[in-house]
């Protein structure tokens, strides 16, 4: 056999493989799209369950998981960032840093049922902040601390280190090096770890069911210490355990298909502004 | 007085052994070049007058590096200072992903200089220092990796210049360059000797012939010769820096 039949060969397994994923994808979204956009009006979107869960909308659970995204970043984001600046441009190669390595992939290989209990027991019980929106923000922003600190690490990594001498040779402090150069350069990809995380959260039931999910809560939070309904538990809820579940079924698709949308917004906002900062970088 | 002296330095990466004893003394105002084969050191002695060394971890340093009569490696020194009064330039033109402009005007936001109309002067000064004014005087607010690759060099001297230092140190500055960048690099050396000490390590030997007024040849750790590039160049005193500068090996 020629090389140039190998090259053919290797050339359409890679694009089959390829093309395999892309199917799965388009699989799962057109079936539940399919199932889902039935149900999607602005009613479902704005009003709260009624009839026992079998009517009404899902605007608490889609209000719910927006506070819960944006609370477990302001949980993760500063504090991931800041321990990949510390692992990738002060602690250099040593002991302690293969230690904190080690560590957080531990922490990101950990089930998130696990972390839903370590919640409950630290925020939920020992802090005494009870089922609500910030004892659910923590433990979903540890979930996800890892995946932001690898991704950022990864980020800071990329930056050439000319760029590091180049500003330390012009008598700026490391501190400054980080904050006037090396940071700006690696945000579009910093962002990226933002965008894999606010997927994360969104999707995830476990650590929520314990620490801040509500099973019908048609009121709307008013402060942090309040519970909230969330879209993956709502969709858990009304596929598994409600009144009428076939009344439901259609219900349950337009949740997920909700929830799927909000993820597909974020990543497109984020794409946005990794595609903004990133050009914004080279004049800043 | 002397503006650079070396005492009796020493200095290792972990076990090795890569600077031998060497003694150098460099007066004000004038363009040294450090030439010598690959991993003979003259890099890693350049490095040591703004303390760039520091930044690899597991080297020891032993004898004294004086510039400007205070030994920088003397406890109590602040680096950062120390790098405002001794420039560098690298190798591969390193311009910061910003403006024009804000890649000169680093030096000195870094360095607490915030008066915009200071900072705006100094930036031109630098760049017509740096004779690069006149090609990006219209694309200030260009980023700089925009501008060709001795453009940008010349934007790297242009940043060093800015923060006004008194010792300018090059590590090859022109190896990355074409020869028509190269030759403009050249003449700006020429110049800012009026203003600054230069010290450059260079691979090509006509080009420490044509900008430097004294030479040291390095080998192997080990400072073979330094002297008047003219002595240097036409009548070596060692064996060794004939047979290197006739291209015997290296």
């Amino acid at each position: 056999m020629g090389k140039k039949t190998d090259q053919q060969i290797a050339f359409w397994v890679f694009r089959i493989l390829g093309l395999i994923v892309v199917a799965i994808l388009c699989w799962i979204l057109g079936f539940i799209v399919w199932n889902g956009i039935g149900v999607i009006s602005w009613e479902f979107l704005t009003t709260a369950p009624t009839d026992g869960m079998t009517g009404g909308g899902i605007f608490p659970a889609i209000v719910g998981t927006f506070y819960l995204i944006i609370g477990s970043m302001i949980v993760a984001f500063p504090l991931g960032v800041m321990s990949a600046i510390y692992t990738t441009e002060y602690a250099g190669n040593g002991k302690t840093v293969r230690f904190i390595r080690i560590m957080t992939n531990n922490l990101s290989g950990i089930p998130s049922i696990i972390f839903g209990l370590f919640g409950m027991s630290l925020f939920v019980n020992t802090l005494g902040w009870g089922d609500s929106i910030i004892a659910g923000s923590f433990t979903l922003g540890l979930l996800v601390l890892p995946l932001v600190i690898r991704t950022t690490e990864e980020a800071l990594k990329a930056i050439p280190d000319s760029f590091r001498t180049g500003s330390l040779a012009l008598g700026a402090t490391k501190l400054q090096t980080i904050k006037r150069v090396i940071l700006p350069m690696a945000f579009p990809n910093i962002i990226t770890g933002l965008i894999l995380s606010i997927g994360r959260v969104s999707g995830e039931t476990a650590p929520i069911l314990f620490t801040v999910a509500a099973y019908f809560l048609p009121k709307l939070p008013t402060g942090i210490f309040d519970q909230v309904m969330a879209l993956p538990y709502h969709l858990y809820v009304i596929s598994t355990s409600g009144i009428d579940l076939n009344a439901t079924r259609p219900m349950a698709y337009g949740t997920a298909l909700v929830l799927i949308a909000i993820v597909l917004i974020m990543n497109l906002l984020a794409s946005f502004l990794r595609r903004y900062f990133g050009k914004k970088v080279k004049t800043n | 007085m002397m503006m650079i002296q070396a005492n009796n330095v020493d200095f290792y990466y972990g076990e090795f052994h890569a600077l031998k004893g060497i003694n150098m003394d460099i007066e004000p105002n004038t363009v040294t070049a450090f030439i010598g084969p690959s991993g003979c050191g003259k890099s890693t002695f350049l490095r040591l007058f703004n303390r760039m060394n520091d930044l690899i971890p597991g080297t020891k340093l032993q004898g004294e590096c004086i510039v400007n009569g205070t030994n920088i490696y003397r406890k109590g020194i602040n680096v950062d200072d120390l790098r405002k009064e001794v420039g560098m330039v690298f190798q591969k033109p390193n311009p910061f992903p910003k403006t024009i402009f804000e890649n000169v005007a680093y030096g000195l936001r870094v360095n607490g200089i915030n008066d915009s109309k200071v900072i705006k002067e100094r930036v031109e000064q630098s760049l017509m220092g740096a004779a690069l004014w006149e090609e990006v005087k219209d694309k200030l607010k260009k980023s700089a990796f925009e501008l060709s690759g001795g453009q940008q060099q010349r934007l790297c001297i242009a940043r060093a210049l800015a923060i006004q230092p008194s010792v300018l140190l090059m590590d090859e500055p022109a190896s990355a360059l074409d020869p028509i960048s190269t030759s403009k690099v050249e003449e700006l050396i020429h110049e800012l000797k009026n203003d600054y000490t230069i010290v450059i390590v260079t691979h090509n030997m006509q080009q420490a012939a044509r900008v430097s007024d004294k030479t040291g040849f390095f080998m192997l750790g080990e400072l073979v010769e330094y002297s008047d590039t003219k002595k240097m160049f036409f009548n070596p005193e060692k064996e060794q820096t004939q047979n290197y500068i006739t291209g015997r090996f290296g």
